[in-house]
């Protein structure tokens, strides 16, 4: 937003002159080839950086799974508080990078809808029944018009009564039916 | 049947009864939604007393002996969970689940939990409803009425269940309704007989003159019928839609806070003011003409059957199709109008958010973008209102012009009866009359047809927060106690806003009425959390809280709520005088009652200081008051109140040291007496608890005096001396927030 469109030129050259920025201290600095990530045993998932430390339970979340699936991944310890965040998975090692996914499809459990089977609305309350990359599932939306979250222009993120989530990442790419159903309640 | 143990498939059943042995009983036997950790499917656990057995749909059954369990434990994942079975060696075993079925999975990891410690197996008698015991839909909310059951009462019906009270002024608009309809039909058969019995014979003077009266009469009358049904009607209609409206904020004032913690404020007032509009409107300005279009639509159907049944087929003709069409419009038009109703609810709850919030859309000069989004959502309502108008006008006109129609069959199908001398000219022009009488109700019906969905559409939403389940204020079983002695005991309490995300834990605590308790903590340890429960706000998921050893669930909520004060941190004050406000817990209190809870809450000095004292107008939410003056006047309201229990949440954290002083002072007059329950960041201000309770995860950490706790050197002590450390470090660095703030 431009707040300089009344001010007088010489008010101008003020609000433009050069402010410090306020320094934010740089993430902790981590060479992402030391970063690895491995199982041991097979059902611990575990963090080392060569040379430093290691941590024996680790999770991995991502910082904005709806906006941000890819990028900034952050490891956490056992009391949950951040170990390190990569903004570029691609940096890290193969088999790093591969249990990363592993863990992260695991941990989502985020269903994403390719046909709408039947949807009515009533009452406030839509009854869905659809298919997903997971299988079908019925689920119920309260107020579906002012519960579902566009992630952005085209993409759309349900929350049913329970909690559980469905996604439809482009709702341009669903057949002409399921468009015909979603554009009447949202 | 018990919910633990579910009905098995036969092929899962028959590989079941190969994996154990037969006499074993099964104590637990439930499916999860998941097959793997990827696809929806069936995977069954099932326990015995000695082993616990994964069978999968397909592939091989996995068996755990209990004795060599470790920890049974649920894991939360993003929209599902994950029941973990640890073994003493070897690898744990998975069971992953949907979040549907994350509060049955938390009792089953109990459950095994029990059975491996050799406890005895205590498990839930009963599970909340998930389907609607009739229909078999899922419900919108566990254990709730199933909304598609309701709608058979339909809710046209239910609207005009609002009417019935009035039944004598419904009756007497009927009469009035059916004499109009009656006088309504007369003009035309008047004029049949001048053109028939006057003006084709061209003779009976006498008769014209009687005729050309009774047809003024029939005026006359037709005029007053209409006044008095007008009249009738919008009172009627007025009283009825004021009683939906009482209805419904009653509804709301008794919902539960879990229910405005899903919903937004302005979404609900949008229901309040905008579909209860739509409602008042129909009610009022379309539902008393139902009635009388349809009777005169009967009426004049039977005279023109009655009169050529031949001609009044060929009228006839154009109705099948506008039937089918209106049929089809329906469903259209009506998801138009919910559309319509969910985008003002979204537009008003902008609108309140963004008005609420002005001073931090001007602090951050972002009025142009809340405004951008303004036009975004006033853009979006225009659309709707668009489309939903240019579906129906186009319905609207074809509707018309097909009905017109049947005018040209009869003139036509008529005129050659007339020709053929089978019809008379009068009973033609009479029969013409009441064919454009026919299409007036016709045609209104089509008019209202646009309002009657739109209120339909708007008394869906409200009927929907009336359904919803109130705080169970009308327990029958519930008991009195108009008199609490202030002892409040935890016994084994788990909480969790949602289910299987506990936020407490295994709370024991039993408080003595007149102790004062200091809650401490890290922030979202659970401290307001336990407060919550003490108001029942919320009900305990496991355990009890008890309230004079009386579980609180079986308390009357008002005879509990009305001993309970609450200062909190940001005191809620109603745009009202300070009096009304310091009065609003207990109306009938005196001036002098008033002014002496002020003086105690040390509020006296600065409200008779102010031009109005008393009778000062605190602004909304009280923003005419500095955040210390309101806070004492909240206090004031707390001791006016004279509750047994208090609780104090964070009530002197955003004040100044000078002022908290004397607050303290107000405070410590307020609790004498009462069982206080104390939340504070500043530790040092807790120094007078009779014992601090220390929570960490949502568990008792700690328990003790002040002393006690500073002795032991545990979490207490850590957190008194970062706290030092802390405010040295703000001191130097121009005291930025405590950093441990909720």
């Amino acid at each position: 937003m431009d707040n300089t469109k009344s001010l007088s030129d010489e008010d101008k050259a003020k609000v433009q002159q050069p402010v410090t920025p306020i320094q934010t201290p740089p993430p902790e600095c981590v060479n992402p080839k030391d970063i690895r990530l491995f199982r041991d045993p097979p059902w611990k998932l575990r963090l080392t950086i060569a040379g430093d430390r290691s941590y024996l339970m680790v999770r991995v979340v991502r910082a904005a799974p709806l906006s941000q699936p890819s990028r900034y991944i952050c490891f956490l310890d056992e009391k949950n508080e951040v170990i390190w965040t990569v903004e570029d998975p691609s940096v890290l090692d193969a088999d790093t990078r591969r249990i990363l996914e592993e863990e992260l499809d695991q941990r989502y459990m985020t269903a994403v809808i390719e046909v709408i089977n039947s949807l009515r609305n009533e009452f406030g309350v839509s009854y869905w029944d659809v298919q997903t990359n997971r299988g079908n599932r019925e689920f119920v939306v309260r107020n579906v018009s002012e519960s579902a979250q566009w992630v952005s222009a085209r993409r759309l993120l349900l929350i049913d009564v329970d909690g559980n989530r469905f996604e439809i990442p482009d709702i341009d790419v669903l057949d002409k039916r399921s468009f015909g159903l979603i554009d009447m309640v949202i | 049947m018990q919910p633990f143990i579910e009905s098995l498939p036969p092929e899962v059943d028959a590989k079941l009864q190969s994996a154990k042995p037969s006499e074993e009983q099964v104590l637990i036997q439930v499916s999860a939604d998941f097959s793997d950790d990827q696809a929806y499917g069936e995977k069954w656990l099932v326990a015995t007393k000695l082993r616990v057995l994964v069978v999968p749909a397909d592939g091989a059954v996995e068996e755990i002996p209990l004795d060599a369990i470790q920890d049974v434990k649920t894991e939360e994942l993003v929209g599902g969970g994950c029941l973990v079975v640890e073994r003493k060696s070897g690898a744990p075993v998975y069971l992953h689940y949907s979040s549907s079925l994350i509060p049955k999975f938390a009792e089953v990891a109990q459950g095994i939990g029990q059975l491996s410690k050799g406890k005895p197996l205590e498990l839930p008698t009963e599970m909340e409803r998930t389907r609607c015991d009739k229909c078999g839909r899922l419900l919108p909310e566990k254990d709730s009425k199933c909304v598609a059951c309701i709608k058979k009462w339909h809710t046209l019906i239910r609207i005009q269940s609002y009417v019935n009270p009035y039944r004598v002024q419904l009756t007497l608009v009927v009469v009035i309704t059916v004499i109009g309809v009656l006088i309504n039909l007369l003009p035309p058969l008047i004029t049949e007989r001048i053109i028939d019995d006057v003006l084709i014979p061209l003779s009976n003077f006498n008769l014209l003159v009687w005729l050309v009266a009774g047809l003024l009469g029939a005026y006359l009358f037709s005029w007053l019928s209409e006044i008095g049904h007008t009249a009738l009607s919008c009172w009627l209609g007025f009283r009825a839609a004021e009683d939906i409206r009482a209805k419904l904020y009653r509804c709301l004032q008794f919902l539960p806070i879990r229910f405005y913690d899903k919903h937004k404020v302005g979404a609900l007032i949008s229901r309040m003011t905008n579909d209860a509009d739509r409602l008042e409107d129909f009610i009022a300005f379309e539902v008393p003409y139902v009635i009388s279009n349809a009777l005169l639509l009967v009426g004049i159907f039977c005279l023109l059957l009655y009169k050529n049944w031949v001609l009044t087929l060929y009228v006839l003709l154009p109705v099948p199709p506008i039937v089918l069409g209106g049929i089809f419009m329906w469903n259209r038009l009506t998801r138009f109008w919910r559309l319509w109703s969910a985008r003002w609810g979204r537009f008003s709850s902008h609108l309140n958010e963004s008005i609420t919030g002005i001073r931090l859309v001007k602090a951050f000069a972002q009025e142009d973008r809340e405004s951008t989004v303004f036009d975004r959502h006033n853009d979006a309502l225009r659309q709707v209102n668009v489309s939903g108008n240019r579906a129906w006008f186009v319905f609207y006109t074809i509707t018309n012009f097909l009905m017109s129609f049947g005018a040209f069959f009869v003139w036509y199908f008529g005129g050659k009866q007339v020709l053929g001398q089978e019809f008379k000219l009068g009973e033609l022009t009479a029969f013409i009359s009441f064919l454009w009488m026919l299409y007036q109700p016709l045609r209104w019906f089509g008019d209202s047809y646009n309002f009657m969905l739109r209120a339909f559409a708007g008394a869906e939403r409200i009927f929907e927060v009336m359904d919803a389940p109130s705080e169970p204020f009308d327990n029958p079983n519930a008991r009195n106690i108009p008199k609490i002695d202030g002892r409040i005991t935890f016994k084994d309490v788990m909480f969790g806003y949602d289910p299987g995300k506990p936020v407490l834990r295994d709370i024991n605590l039993a408080v003595e009425p007149g102790e004062m308790i200091g809650l401490v903590g890290k922030s979202g340890v659970g401290k307001s959390t336990m407060v919550n429960l003490i108001c029942r706000f919320y009900d305990v998921t496991h355990g009890t809280l008890q309230v004079d050893n009386e579980d609180v669930r079986n308390v009357r909520i008002e005879d509990l709520r009305s001993q309970i004060g609450i200062v909190l941190q940001e005191p809620f004050l109603f745009n009202r005088t300070i009096a009304e406000n310091i009065r609003y817990g207990n109306p009938e209190a005196s001036f002098d009652e008033v002014m002496r809870a002020a003086i105690a809450a040390e509020a006296h000095d600065f409200i008779v200081a102010k031009p109005d004292g008393y009778d000062t107008m605190v602004g909304e939410r009280g923003n005419k008051l500095s955040g210390g003056e309101g806070q004492r006047i909240a206090i004031a309201r707390a001791i006016l109140h004279n509750p047994k229990i208090l609780i104090l949440d964070e009530a002197t954290s955003s004040l100044d040291t000078a002022t908290e002083k004397k607050i303290q002072a107000a405070i410590s007059k307020l609790i004498e007496g009462r069982t206080t329950f104390a939340i504070a960041h500043r530790l040092s201000t807790l120094r007078n608890a009779n014992r601090l309770v220390v929570l960490d995860e949502g568990k008792i950490e700690e328990i003790g005096t002040h002393a006690e706790l500073m002795g032991r050197k545990g979490l207490f002590y850590n957190l008194v001396k970062t706290q030092k450390e802390t405010s040295a470090v703000m001191a130097v660095g121009g005291g930025k927030e405590d950093p441990g703030s909720e």
